[in-house]
């Protein structure tokens, strides 16, 4: 077994023998226990519990770099404090302050909401009219060539050049970012082999497909190893397989590569999917920020009932419910409990209010459930 | 004397990773500088028709390959006819007047595919976001037209020189051929400058390259035309004559070569034509500037 090769997924050749590997080469295959690091040579490398060699996937904050990194004063990649920016007279972002961290972020706005400047100020391109923004620790419109250098960003816009190759388009903006060209055209293919566009890199761009370039944008994203990546409505005109895809590869990203990533998007359901905390911005505003179970935890829990009762004994019920203090709307014989406090101890003192009112008066229930908050809910209660 | 043979390498010492694909960067950045040289090395890929299908090179080539046939021609020329009487040979200056459509069509076909191009394909965006900012962008841009124009401009001349200093027609004494020399490619330089300003300068107002190609190739021969009529027809100043650009160049390239001529701004003084030449300069510099300072890039 020895001077053994394997050829992984992630194109990993390894050249080991029994003696490289303590316990030999078998010993390795068949380990199921976590993963484990071993150094081989001066180079760690990371084997996954099946004995396949993975990428190093170290995370970012615990990696050295060479252009020394920094962060905000509070940890977070970008603070930004009572944002204010207007075109022309035009407001567009008002008041908007957030901090974006380490992981995925979304940045959730309806369309016109301001997400695509917010991303054009983080990038250095306007200059605020109004508040602070620090960029990993850095002004970005004083800063903006160093702060750019250091951030990946796919725009939103499906037209790119038509005549040039995936491949060289992705080099080319990796040698903007500062790699050297050999390493550049290096990176251009590995990074396109990562969005499983190997087979297609040397294709011009206009022949290819929406989700093609989509992943394309990807990898022009990521090419040059940034600090964070912005991704702008990276799943738009996409199909539903072609959107998974790209949800995964996005995942996937910070995942087995310690990226950071800020998605931003209109469709709640993507950033409730892959991301680990949520910028709501609506009206110029920042609506409401955290992580996604605490913004879920921003909103009531309703439970709702129908209840068999005429007019008259609706009202009565309504008025004994709202006298022992709870939130209640009706609509006809249904009725909506909101629960401020979402602790189960909460919703079921509501249960059981509902249940003993409708005893006192004499009423049955008709059908009763208890809705699971979705983002979705928070961003339409914000939006109310 | 041996000690045996070499004990073997450390198994650790010995394991070697070949390809491990995607994976972090740590090593030295290139700066903006790399951003900067990336950007012109793209730009003359992408003119040229590199690393592309065969008929985005079916334009530049032809071009370029028109304004080497005059060298090739005289250089043929010159070797044919017995020396001493290859008087009637064009001197360096007057072979700008050869090959003038040659660097105008030229100038019309690159600035627009380097500056419009960006703007309607959203590359602009894409660079705007990289570490180069618009004063950069613009900078490297006007490298990339300037060593374009300089293929046209300078290479025929240069390989004239070359060729007659190969077949003992050349100038007389290393001092001489390096006075020629220098005046080549301040000729080249003054020439490729003006045609891309001014072209660039028209690009940067649109991102049609039909539009910014035709307008190119109207407003060069067409300053040459209204001039003309104003001061000739019109019986206004020769000073008006500076406003051409078509010619302006060629009367500075023989002025460079120390040579009376350049119609039909022969009779202008010298140095109304360098005021008119770094005239034109700014123009088209402030004018770029003016149209990207607060471009908001849509793409």
């Amino acid at each position: 077994m020895s001077n053994s090769t394997i050829v992984g997924k992630n194109h990993l050749h390894l050249n080991l023998s029994d003696e490289t590997i303590p316990g030999g080469w078998e010993t390795l295959v068949e380990s199921d226990g976590p993963a484990t690091e071993r150094d081989c040579g001066r180079i760690p490398v990371v084997f996954g519990n099946t004995g396949r060699a993975m990428p190093d996937s170290t995370p970012t904050a615990q990696r050295p770099r060479s252009d020394g990194g920094t962060q905000t004063p509070d940890g977070g990649l970008v603070q930004a404090e009572s944002l204010v920016k207007r075109y022309g007279s035009v407001p567009v972002l008002d008041d908007v302050s957030f901090t974006i961290k380490r992981g995925i972020t979304g940045l959730l706005g309806a369309n016109g909401a301001g997400k695509t400047t917010v991303l054009g100020l983080i990038l250095g391109l306007h200059q605020p009219n109004g508040g602070r923004l620090e960029v990993l620790g850095r002004n970005p419109w004083q800063a903006g060539p160093e702060v750019r250098a250091r951030i990946g960003y796919a725009p939103e816009h499906h037209t790119l050049p038509p005549d040039l190759q995936a491949a060289e388009f992705v080099r080319h903006v990796a040698e903007l970012h500062g790699i050297p060209p050999e390493e550049a055209k290096t990176r251009s293919s590995d990074a396109l082999w990562l969005v499983e566009l190997g087979e297609e890199r040397f294709r011009p761009m206009g022949t290819m497909s929406t989700g093609q370039r989509q992943r394309v944008k990807l990898a022009q994203a990521i090419a040059h190893d940034p600090e964070f990546v912005l991704l702008d409505e990276p799943t738009d005109g996409l199909d539903p397989t072609q959107r998974e895809v790209m949800l995964e590869l996005i995942g996937s990203l910070h995942k087995d590569f310690g990226m950071n990533i800020v998605l931003s998007s209109h469709l709640i359901d993507e950033v409730e999917r892959v991301c680990d905390r949520a910028v709501i911005i609506g009206g110029g505003r920042t609506m409401a920020e955290g992580t996604v179970a605490e913004l879920r935890g921003t909103a009531a829990e309703t439970v709702t009932a129908e209840i068999d009762a005429d007019p008259d004994q609706m009202v009565a019920l309504v008025a004994a419910l709202r006298g022992s203090g709870l939130s209640v709307r009706t609509d006809g014989r249904r009725l909506t409990l909101a629960v401020d406090d979402r602790s189960d101890s909460a919703v079921d003192k509501a249960l059981d209010e509902l249940r003993d009112r409708c005893l006192d008066h004499d009423l049955g229930i008709v059908r009763l459930g208890r809705r699971r908050l979705s983002l979705e809910d928070v961003f339409l209660e914000h939006l109310r | 004397m041996t000690d045996g043979p070499p004990a073997p390498p450390e198994p650790q010492e010995r394991a070697r990773i070949y390809d491990q694909g995607f994976r972090r960067y740590h090593g030295a950045r290139t700066g903006v500088g790399g951003a900067v040289r990336s950007l012109v090395k793209h730009s003359l890929r992408q003119s040229l028709g590199i690393g592309r299908s065969a008929r985005y090179k079916l334009v530049p080539l032809p071009i370029i390959f028109m304004a080497f046939v005059p060298a090739i021609g005289l250089i043929a020329l010159a070797a044919l006819i017995p020396v001493g009487t290859e008087d009637f040979l064009p001197t360096y200056a007057e072979y700008y007047a050869l090959v003038v459509a040659a660097l105008y069509l030229f100038a019309g076909l690159v600035c627009p595919e380097l500056l419009c191009n960006d703007r309607r394909t959203g590359m602009l965006g894409v660079y705007l976001a990289s570490p180069l900012d618009r004063p950069r962008y613009l900078l490297g841009k006007a490298l990339s037209v300037m060593l374009l124009l300089l293929v046209v401009t300078l290479g025929p001349p240069l390989l004239t020189l070359i060729a007659f200093t190969l077949q003992n027609e050349g100038p007389d004494g290393f001092g001489q051929w390096i006075t020629v020399f220098l005046r080549i490619l301040a000729s080249s330089a003054v020439v490729g400058a003006i045609y891309g300003a001014v072209g660039l300068a028209i690009s940067a107002s649109t991102d049609r390259r039909v539009v910014a190609t035709a307008t190119i190739l109207s407003v060069i021969p067409g300053s040459a035309i209204v001039t003309d009529i104003l001061v000739n027809d019109g019986g206004m100043s020769p000073v008006l004559r500076l406003a051409n650009v078509m010619f302006l160049p060629r009367a500075l390239v023989h002025r460079i070569h120390a040579e009376r001529g350049g119609w039909p701004l022969g009779e202008n003084p010298t140095w109304t034509l360098w005021l008119a030449f770094f005239g034109w300069l700014a123009l088209s510099a402030g004018w770029i500037w003016y149209s990207y300072r607060d471009l908001v890039v849509q793409r």
